[in-house]
């Protein structure tokens, strides 16, 4: 096995690793960033969101040697100090209910602010399609709006 | 107001252990808002006890102990706001932590019998609870003041205690909390302060602070159970037999043994639970009749990380004997014979009134509903880590009751209680899958093959679906006869059951049933026994029930030519007027009523949780819900309008959470859930064909009218009550959009097309 290398929140990576293991499982159980969760593992319910050289992308469907070489961004590298205006809507917004499939939300909405400042009810809808079983999809909604000064429904 | 009881002769021995030099970590944290940790069964924050509940630091930091699970309800940030009222201290300077249902057990249960409940479950915070927080907050407060009226020589009527700040009032002398909290805890009180009344309280009712997990969760840095990392840990992958109930027959490890990581294939065998110590049996009970007695049947693959262990499980030969189940060929044969069940009378009678045989007319309405098996589907799969030597067993676990979790612990591995170290994570959703416990007995009996090192068994989203502890599938027929007003003068109902109930929630207790507007009622039940293994699901049993009460009498209100509202009101016009209130409020917000073209509709139920047969308890919860169906039958769910009467609302945003959260989970399960069964086994696996709504998908306006509270004085617990009516008020909106009527779900299966 040659060393696959990366970067993961800036840090250069290099990880003797199967080829195959998917990326959600080399940040949790390698890298020993947990804040990337396991929900499906079929790419259907975007826990494990994180951005790959910006785009993003659920990580649970990802084999690490498709992204050697790459720029990977997990929760833990979104903000310096947890101080992301998302980060900081959501608490205030009080947006979270058990929390698990947060991270990936976050992850999804801050790679759709790079593409769209300033997002319909639209583009929410066709950007974060993440599951979550604890329904708080109208305040991640009214967060994302007040995060860009957008009008919402 | 009523006193809660205090057990003094614990503050004593605590506090007397304290002086006796009991050793105790005083490293402060960093001071900022009231927080938890990311690992919140540890206990960081040192500080002086004043009981088991409760520490304060001489920094000031006020540590409490929270008995109940954060399952997303918000109770580690609901409970220290209880206690703070009392305490008067400041918030910035709470930091919570788990107790320890260990600790429960060694201090003559110290949580649970306190009346925390022997019951450590997710909700009732503020309903079953808070009477107990704010005693906690109160006592603590009297013997600060009682510590610094000691140490200025002065009355203690004299110091005003606030914000964390002592004050002499009449020489303005100040001392902070943490300056006398070594005194305080030595102090006993002659007896319990009395706690203010509702009306001076200046936090509950007023503020919804950003709950203090929240920056663990956004940050990446809460523990769930998956997210526990431990020296030395290994990985699990877990396999059960396809057919519940079945047996490991064979299997090949020496096909998978030499893949990379590898480390052991295990076999879980359910003769091996050892049960708990006779001597501990009378002390604890496994809850509700409905927590299994032993581990199911299971192979396990164990692996230096999850991949390589899931990967050799995937290659691993297995043959399972299946057992009787694997006879059930189809839903659709699960179906029929349920339906068949009630052509015969019901077995159990649960509730009667009048005589159902005074009329002898063939009923006015004789109809049939179904609600098929579900999956409460929290985000987090389901995992566990324990580590298991000879004599001792440590586990760190996701519960939805963490006593329960602790005690099954203990029932597996056979161990003396006092062994048993149980520690409490984050939880990522629980909805009743996580409540009986029979994750983490699968947990410690993995690890009990595997000994010595700690073992994180995880199942697949696919494992965690088809090894479900479900919805109960439920059949049920309703017979009404309405007189010349169209007025139910008997109602007899009869429910098939596919598992175990603890409650029939709103069928046999309807105040439809109940209230007396009918005079001849007749309840009961018959059983169906399946090899599906079933469990709680948000709002066990009653959201299978309202769905059909409330469908059947919107059937009972149209063949009356009654408008569906009009005719609710008058069965209850002689009920708690709760009911007609959030009824009338939910409508009148709705605009109900008001003419729609084809094609739109407005649907209305009304439901109460955990009690509907009793006035003025837990929460009554009336929705309405309009829809638009296009002719080739794609429903959208315009909007929903919520009213609801829990008596009185501490946290209104927390509140609204729940109910906002809640209609959209009842959304989902009506339009969406079912889990189907082919030979035996259970054919969905994963979010592909048990699908979830999505944000595209939600209602444009879920709107959560807080104007038909009553303000009772009772805080009823808000989380399960929405999963009831939502449902039903879709359907029954479906059916004045098109015609058809929706006694199945879910509604996904159903042809809505119209011309």
């Amino acid at each position: 096995m040659s060393a696959i290398t990366l970067r993961v929140n800036g840090k250069p990576i290099a990880l003797d690793v199967d080829p195959s293991t998917p990326l959600l499982w080399v940040l949790r159980d390698h890298l020993g960033m947990t804040g990337t969760k396991y929900g499906c593992g079929i790419a259907e319910c975007g826990a494990c969101t994180v951005h790959v050289n910006g785009e993003a992308v659920r990580s649970c469907q990802l084999p690490i040697e498709y992204v050697a070489g790459a720029e990977v961004v997990t929760i833990e590298g979104l903000s310096e100090n947890g101080d992301h205006v998302l980060q900081k809507l959501w608490v205030e917004m009080n947006v979270p209910q058990c929390g698990y499939c947060q991270t990936g939300i976050l992850m999804a909405t801050a790679a759709m602010l790079a593409h769209v400042k300033k997002p319909t009810d639209k583009d929410i809808d066709t950007y974060i399609t993440n599951i979550c079983r604890c329904g708080t999809y109208p305040r991640v909604r009214a967060a994302i709006h007040r995060a860009t000064d957008t009008p919402g429904t | 107001m009523e006193q809660v009881k205090i057990n003094r002769r614990t503050f004593l021995v605590t506090a007397t252990a304290f002086a006796g030099g009991m050793s105790l970590s005083l490293a402060a944290p960093a001071a900022r808002a009231a927080s938890i940790s990311g690992e919140p069964w540890l206990s960081n924050a040192g500080g002086v006890e004043f009981s088991p509940w409760i520490a304060i630091a001489p920094d000031d930091t006020v540590i409490i102990r929270v008995a109940t699970p954060e399952i997303g309800n918000g109770t580690v940030t609901q409970t220290p706001m209880n206690v703070t009222e009392e305490l008067a201290c400041d918030w910035s300077k709470v930091r919570v932590e788990f107790a320890s249902p260990r600790r429960d057990y060694l201090e003559n249960q110290v949580y649970s019998k306190a009346g925390w409940m022997p019951f450590f479950a997710g909700h009732a915070t503020d309903s079953d609870r808070m009477k107990i927080a704010l005693q906690i907050g109160a006592s603590a407060r009297e013997r600060l003041k009682a510590a610094a009226a000691h140490q200025w020589n002065v009355q203690v009527a004299d110091i005003e205690a606030r914000n964390s700040v002592l004050t002499h009032v009449p020489t303005g002398r100040k001392l902070r909390y943490g300056e006398v909290a070594a005194k305080a805890a030595t102090i006993q009180l002659k007896a319990e302060p009395t706690l203010k009344p509702q009306s001076e309280w200046t936090f509950l009712g007023k503020a919804s602070p950003a709950k203090l997990n929240l920056p663990e969760i956004v940050r990446g840095s809460a523990v769930y159970g998956l997210d526990v990392r431990l020296p030395g840990m290994v990985y699990a992958a877990l396999l059960q037999s396809p057919v519940q109930g079945g047996r490991l027959k064979s299997h090949d490890p020496g096909a998978v043994l030499k893949m990379p990581g590898v480390r052991a294939v295990v076999v879980v065998d359910p003769s091996k639970t050892k049960g708990i110590p006779a001597s501990d049996k009378a002390n604890y009970k496994l809850y509700y009749g409905l927590a299994e007695t032993a581990v199911q049947s299971a192979v396990a693959v164990i692996a230096d990380h999850y991949w390589q262990a899931k990967k050799a499980l995937d290659a691993l030969p297995v043959v399972w004997e299946p057992g009787p189940g694997a006879d059930w060929k189809s839903s659709e044969q699960i179906y029929d014979a349920a339906m068949a069940v009630l052509d015969k009378p019901a077995t159990k009678v649960l509730h009667t009134a009048g005589d159902v045989n005074a009329v002898t007319d063939p009923p006015t309405l004789d109809l049939r509903y179904l609600t098929p098996y579900c999956d409460s589907a929290p985000l987090e799969p389901l995992n566990g880590t324990a580590v298991v030597t000879p004599d001792k067993v440590e586990v760190w676990h996701p519960a939805q009751d963490p006593q329960q979790a602790w005690w099954v612990a203990v029932d597996e591995t056979g161990l003396a209680p006092d062994k048993v170290y149980f520690h409490q994570t984050y939880v990522g959703g629980a909805f009743g899958r996580r409540v009986l416990a029979n994750d983490v007995r699968m947990v410690v009996a993995v690890a009990k093959e595997y000994p010595g090192v700690p073992v994180h068994v995880i199942w697949s989203r696919e494992e965690m679906t088809r090894q479900g502890r479900y919805r109960t599938l439920i059949a049920t027929r309703f017979q009404a006869h309405l007189d010349g007003q169209g007025m139910p003068q008997v109602w007899k109902a009869q429910a098939c059951l596919t598992g175990p109930i603890m409650v029939a929630a709103s069928f046999a207790d309807s105040p439809y049933v109940v209230g007396g507007a009918i005079p001849n009622v007749q309840i009961g039940t018959s059983d169906l026994p399946m090899h599906i293994l079933t469990g709680a699901y948000r709002g066990p049993w009653y959201n299978s029930f309202v769905f059909m009460v409330e469908t059947f009498i919107d059937e009972c209100a149209l063949t009356a030519k009654a408008d569906p509202l009009a005719y609710r009101l008058k069965l209850l016009a002689n009920w708690d007027p709760a009911w007609s209130k959030c009824l009338q409020v939910a409508a009148d917000k709705a605009g109900w009523g008001k003419p729609l073209p084809r094609g739109q509709g407005q649907g209305i139920a009304v439901a109460a949780w955990p009690t509907a047969g009793l006035r003025q308890t837990g929460t009554i919860i009336c929705a309405v819900a309009t829809v638009e169906v296009s002719p080739d039958g794609v429903l959208k769910v315009k909007s929903i309008d919520v009213a609801f009467d829990c008596g009185r609302v501490a946290n209104r945003d927390a509140v609204a959470a729940q109910l906002e959260g809640g209609a959209i989970h009842s959304l989902n399960m009506s339009l969406n859930e079912e889990i189907t069964v082919r030979n035996g086994a259970v054919v969905e696996g994963n979010f592909d064909q048990y699908p979830m709504l999505r944000m595209g998908d939600i209602p444009p306006r879920i709107t959560i009218h807080f104007d038909a509270l009553s303000d009772h004085d009772r805080f009823g617990i808000v989380g399960e009550a929405p999963i009831g009516p939502i449902g039903p008020a879709v359907g029954n909106a479906i059916f004045q959009a098109t015609g058809k009527r929706m006694r199945t779900t879910p509604f996904r299966k159903h042809d809505l097309t119209w011309t």
